[in-house]
């Protein structure tokens, strides 16, 4: 009777940024193609609901040996992962994902910022990083740090406007990116300045 | 964006992903809303709407109805369609996910139930058991918008 | 009524249409069927159960109902539905999906009114009003019925061609620090976080600023 494919083994997510991507290494068997399928089983699911799998469907039977589970990890709760081999009619063991995945692990990056003068008008431009992200953006007149200003920016469609600037004063504007669901965020940015057009004797 | 909530009971401050629950029961309603033919019973507004409710009791409603959900609704709406099981899933871990944050609220004796909590709750329920199991849970998941519009 | 019907291909794709909780019923007529099609509508609360007629839309040749009066509780939700006749024949009733005023609207965008001075310009907001009987019925804003309404508002520089953004809770806005004598083109769209609606932009309103008084 032929072997059984083997399980799948090093299952590993790589979550950035809330996206998450489940990997595992390829079963090779010579001359042969094997197809994975992946299922996921929440903690309502272990709790609640006889330990239930679900299939990913757009992970079933393929031959990539990563599956985009982003979609599925969509509460804070502890998700376990497994992967299968199939070999024709033959289908391996579930390889499992080695202790359970919360998406509040998922690493945090600062958001890609660039910072505008435009006449009198300090803006920012951020990088959209997807419906779950939000926006602590910090900035100050040079030199009073200590009075340093936020604005928590929602909607990054374009460009931000933050705030007016006096005449001939430079800006430093810096942002962390925060996600509410998981209530934590990312590190600030690299400081960014930019000097507000006309002279500052406009002022004295 | 994130649309989280702070939902604010009284001394009780709980923040939900409400968007993300809206987002996965709306792409699900028609699917399931179709398979409750049943028009003359609903299992959260008769006789009495969520929205009559007075709001020193409200915790305590929402505390009992997310029991409610995670006890007896969702595991009874396992359907063919593997879309709609995982969109079930997503809005079932979040609402453990909640139920729990409430369940602590409950413990600091943050959501006190009355008189009216108590009757509102009981009334749920026996809509709920006059229908079969699977009718009954697919229609309170079908319902669900109500819930999540009072909520708001 | 003892009237004899056979069978008539029934209406297709009924549906609510609704834009600031006006609630119109719509369809479309039975396939490969011309004029002199009437319809009935009737309608009920989910819940409830009972179907209610609605005289004004009995035998109609119409293909639209408006229902806003019988949906206008938007803590309730809703059915419709349409029959076709066709001499001597008719259809089966068709019912809509569930229809819940609060989340299935669509809301139209604020309307907008643009000031300016030599070096700012001052907007404010004005959200739609819900649909009401009759003009002289109180109105009541969506900024009632959607608690957590925001704007965004847009700012084009017609000089420079750029663009910023802003985004406000409140309904006013002055842009100060500006250009003089300069065109500012300003757009505004409704956006409600949950339940998830937003609304389109609105057309642009322009303004230019004044001349410099200090020169």
């Amino acid at each position: 009777e032929e072997a059984l494919p083997p399980a799948p083994q090093n299952i590993s997510i790589l979550s950035t940024n809330m996206k998450h991507i489940l990997t595992w290494s390829p079963v090779i068997i010579q001359g042969e193609t094997v197809r994975y399928s992946v299922e996921f089983q929440g903690e309502y699911e272990r709790v609640y609901a006889n330990e239930s799998w679900i299939p990913i469907s757009e992970c079933s039977l393929i031959t990539a040996t990563l599956c985009n589970i982003t979609e599925d990890i969509s509460a804070t709760v502890a998700y376990n992962l497994r992967v299968r081999a199939d070999l024709g009619a033959r289908r391996s063991e579930w390889g499992t994902l080695k202790g359970f995945f919360n998406r509040n692990t998922t690493s945090l990056t600062p958001p890609v910022m660039k910072v505008i003068a435009d006449g009198y008008h300090l803006l920012v431009e951020l990088e959209d990083m997807g419906p779950a992200f939000q926006f602590r953006v910090l900035y100050w007149k040079k030199g009073q740090e200590r009075r340093m200003q936020q604005k928590v920016v929602k909607e990054v469609s374009s460009v931000v406007h933050l705030d007016t600037m006096e005449a001939g004063a430079e800006y430093c504007v810096k942002a962390q990116s925060y996600v509410e669901a998981i209530n934590r965020s990312s590190s600030f940015s690299q400081t960014q300045c930019v000097r507000a057009q006309g002279d500052t004797s406009m002022w004295l | 964006t994130a649309g989280n909530k702070i939902l604010h009971f009284g001394a009780c401050r709980v923040s939900m992903s409400m968007a993300e629950i809206r987002a996965g029961f709306t792409a699900i309603k028609a699917n399931i809303q179709a398979r409750d033919s049943i028009r003359t019973l609903s299992i959260l507004s008769y006789p009495h709407s969520l929205h009559k409710v007075n709001s020193s009791d409200r915790c305590c409603i929402t505390h009992h109805l997310f029991n409610f959900y995670v006890d007896k609704v969702f595991k009874h709406c396992r359907t063919e369609d593997s879309y709609v099981n995982r969109k079930i899933s997503s809005i079932a871990n979040s609402f453990l996910s909640m139920k729990r944050k409430l369940g602590q609220c409950h413990e600091q004796n943050q959501c006190v139930c009355g008189q009216e909590s108590t009757e509102k709750f009981k009334q749920i329920l026996a809509n709920y058991e006059e229908l079969n199991v699977t009718s009954a849970a697919m229609k309170s998941l079908g319902e669900l918008d109500i819930l999540l519009d009072w909520m708001e | 009524s003892g009237e004899l019907y056979c069978s008539l291909l029934n209406p297709r794709n009924v549906r609510f249409e609704s834009i600031n909780m006006k609630n119109v019923l719509h369809w479309s007529a039975p396939e490969g069927t011309g004029n002199g099609v009437l319809y009935r509508v009737k309608y009920s609360v989910y819940g409830v159960g009972k179907w209610i007629r609605k005289p004004e839309c009995r035998n109609i040749n119409r293909t639209w109902c408006d229902l806003s009066s019988e949906t206008s509780d938007y803590e309730e939700q809703y059915y419709a539905s349409v029959k076709a006749f066709l001499n001597g024949m008719s259809s089966d009733w068709v019912e809509t999906t569930r229809f819940n005023p609060l989340t299935d609207t669509k809301i139209d965008p604020p309307m907008v009114s643009v000031s300016s001075t030599d070096k700012s310009i001052s907007i404010i907001l004005t959200a739609p009003e819900k649909w009401k009987r009759n003009p002289k019925e109180e109105s009541v804003s969506l900024l009632q019925v959607y608690p957590g309404l925001q704007y965004n508002v847009s700012v084009l520089n017609k000089k420079t061609k750029k663009r910023w953004f802003f985004s406000i809770s409140n309904h006013t806005l002055v842009v100060p620090w500006l250009e003089p004598e300069t065109a500012y083109c300003v757009s505004a769209q409704i956006h409600v976080t949950t339940p998830i609606l937003d609304s389109g932009f609105s057309k642009e309103y322009c303004i230019a600023t004044l001349k410099d008084k200090t020169k």
